[in-house]
């Protein structure tokens, strides 16, 4: 039940000298699931912990559910957090991890034990209760994170890459585990990870970040589909999505020139692009978007052919590593002919997929 | 490989064998005997039995009063210089200004001996003292509190330090776990960092309770003269050299008896006390 707002919100460490986040405006709605990413260091612990209240604020002005909090100490946010760390009290059993918020409100002993013991059921704790942190898994340990933050029903759950210590097998399924949780919880979850599918699935919006400053605000979908710019572009999407310089021509029609090939506007795209005409602009490809000759495909009005320097089969598909233009490049396709290092083949692509961005500035067109 | 160590092992282990019964074993056997006995010179002595330990506690007043001196004062120095020690590392622990100084400061009263610093504090509490026309043997209550601050000075720099580094062992996100988890900073304070620092204050309590019960030259600085705030150490001391005449050969002997008691009570406390805090400790 907790909105968050940033308005202008800006973040420097050692008195100025260090800034982190120049300027940064963000609503989160009640019940959202708003994911956080971004490369290493752009910043996301950082917000997080400006909305926990473990960081000060250096300006600008932060809501929680229309109150301003720049001043409120953690402790009278109503807010839980879960660090990569998990920070469990290591000389606590896991049943008193979980009580230890509890208990500093007061809580009669019963209704303590009921909130534990319903959270224990729901994440599969309930045989480790008497147990010390340090005698789990990790994955045990990192529900014993999540049972503490849930016990507490708190206006907005934080977690800061909870699932970046666990094997892959259990990731996935702590993944599902949280979604459900949200679903359950109806509460404002914000979550930061560096790892894209985690985002991709799990968030209703996701915030893409770059050096303290919000790239795009939008739903997993939206930036897939219409990224803002080429980095969020390359960020989202794995492998990621290839780019190529080109020039728009005008000549029988608008006409985009790489290196290797020559891809033919699209009616829809003709009108954004004009402006570009005789200008550098980059085209954005993402692998999956490559089309093999084998598979039945007819708009298609641009190919190009390409010497393959590595095929990787991950099952259904195979992603062919290529290099044009002095950059190397990446097509999915689907095949079913084992493909060798130096095959020629020709690769299509359906204009109405590709991406184009202004070369200057990288903002999409 | 094994066997062959196995089968050396008498040989590399007796040097150390040695220098442990040279300098320690022969020499406390030898006074654990020598308490049965008395003497005016170690080689020639008279076996007594038990008299000694009898005479000790029936016609020496002075041991039962040191004795019960000395827990009192190991009780409160225990207590003042670990609160003391620990509050002073919470504060600098905290990222103030001129920490790195301070901590230098506090640190330095430990690198001056005893029997040096016996001799300034009493310089000092004399020269207090002298304004209102007595000295630190007018009242044992002078000579007591005197005692623990001279303790507390020397002694809390020291732990002082061995607390600060357990506090920085703590990892931070605990105590913002706990902030989250709506703990102020003194419920912060009791449930996170000082379970968190039990073993430093298994190491503390332990080395501030041995040092203070067997206190012997700040003791004999700062209040050797007056009569009444000899704490146990000081306390054999004057047994064996504070008297003379016939009866020396006796006096020998119970401060002997004084001794073999005194060792048994350090060996005991420092058991009790390494089982009790071992406990709660906890491993992270
Ligand atoms: N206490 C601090 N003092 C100075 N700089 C800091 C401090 N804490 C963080 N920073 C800097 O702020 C920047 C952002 O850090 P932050 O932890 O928010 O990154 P992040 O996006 O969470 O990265 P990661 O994915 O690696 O966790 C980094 O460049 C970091 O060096
Ligand atoms: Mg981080």
């Amino acid at each position: 039940m907790a909105t968050i707002t940033f308005r202008n919100v800006a973040k420097s460490f050692d008195n100025g000298k260090f800034t982190v986040i120049p300027d940064l405006s963000l609503e989160i709605k009640d019940k959202e699931f708003v994911v956080l990413v971004g490369p290493s260091g752009c910043g996301k612990s950082t917000t997080l912990r400006m909305i926990a209240g473990l960081e000060d604020i250096s300006g600008g002005e932060l809501f929680i559910d229309e109150k301003v909090v720049n001043d409120i100490p953690p402790k009278d946010r109503d807010i839980a957090m879960v660090f990569q760390s998990y920070a469990l009290y290591p000389h606590m059993t896991v049943y008193k991890n979980m009580a230890f918020a509890l208990k500093l409100k007061k809580m009669p002993k019963k209704e303590i034990e009921e909130k534990v013991m319903w959270a224990a059921k729901i994440l599969d704790l309930e045989p480790y209760l008497d147990r010390r942190p340090r005698a789990l898994s990790g994955g045990q340990r990192q529900r014993v994170a999540l049972g503490r933050a849930m016990v507490r029903n708190p206006k907005v759950f934080l977690l800061d890459e909870p699932l970046s210590n666990l094997d892959a097998k259990l990731r996935t399924e702590m993944r599902s585990q949280i979604t459900m949780l949200h679903k359950k919880l109806q509460t404002t979850f914000v979550y930061v990870t560096h790892d894209q599918t985690e985002a991709m699935t799990m968030a209703d919006r996701i915030v893409v970040m770059d050096k303290g400053v919000i790239q795009q605000f939008d739903t997993p979908q939206k930036l897939y589909n219409e990224p803002a710019n080429m980095f969020v572009a390359g960020f989202i999407g794995s492998p990621q999505m290839n780019f190529f310089d080109a020039r728009l021509e005008n000549a029988n029609g608008l006409k985009a020139k790489s290196v290797g090939f020559e891809l033919e506007i699209p009616k829809s795209k003709a009108a954004f692009l004009s402006d570009y005409i005789n200008k550098n602009i980059v085209l954005g490809i993402r692998p999956e978007h490559f089309i093999s000759p084998d598979e039945a495909f007819e708009k298609g009005s641009c190919s190009l052919t390409v010497s393959a320097e590595l095929a990787e089969m991950t099952g259904s598909e195979t992603n062919i590593h290529f290099e044009l233009d002095g950059k190397r490049h990446i097509a999915r396709i689907k095949s079913d002919k084992k493909i060798n290092r130096g095959d020629k083949i020709k690769l299509l692509v359906d204009p109405e997929t590709v991406h184009f961005f202004d070369k200057e500035t990288s903002l999409a067109i | 490989m094994q066997k062959m160590l196995k089968k050396y092992f008498p040989v590399f282990a007796l040097p150390t064998l040695a220098a442990f019964a040279i300098s320690f074993l022969i020499p406390f056997i030898l006074g654990v005997y020598l308490s049965f006995t008395e003497f005016k010179v170690v080689s020639e002595r008279k076996w007594v039995g038990i008299e000694n330990y009898i005479r000790i506690f029936s016609q020496d007043e002075t041991f039962l009063n040191s004795l019960w001196l000395t827990v009192k004062f190991t009780f409160v120095s225990v207590l003042t210089i670990n609160i003391i020690a620990f509050s002073l590392a919470l504060l600098l622990t905290k990222g103030l200004k001129g920490t790195n100084f301070f901590r230098t400061v506090f640190f330095m009263p430990n690198l001056i001996g005893g029997i040096v610093l016996g001799h300034i504090w009493s310089l000092i509490i004399n020269g207090i003292l002298g304004y209102f026309g007595v000295d630190i043997t007018y009242d044992p209550k002078y000579g007591f509190w005197g005692l623990v601050i001279l303790m507390n000075w020397q002694m809390i720099g020291y732990m002082m330090i061995i607390y600060i580094a357990g506090i920085q062992n703590i990892p931070d996100s605990l105590s913002e776990a706990a902030a989250i988890d709506g703990a102020n900073p003194w419920q912060n304070l009791v449930h996170v960092t000082i379970p968190m620092v039990m073993p430093s204050v298994t190491i503390c309590s332990f080395l501030t309770l041995t040092n203070s019960f067997k206190l012997f030259d700040q003791n004999l600085a700062l209040n050797g003269k007056s009569p009444d705030t000899s704490l146990l150490a000081l306390d054999i001391y004057k047994t064996f050299y504070d008297h003379t005449g016939l009866k020396l050969a006796q006096w020998h002997g119970m401060g002997q008896a004084k001794a073999v008691i005194f060792f048994l009570l350090v060996a005991l406390i420092a058991f009790i006390q390494l089982r009790a805090t071992r406990q709660r400790e906890v491993e992270h």
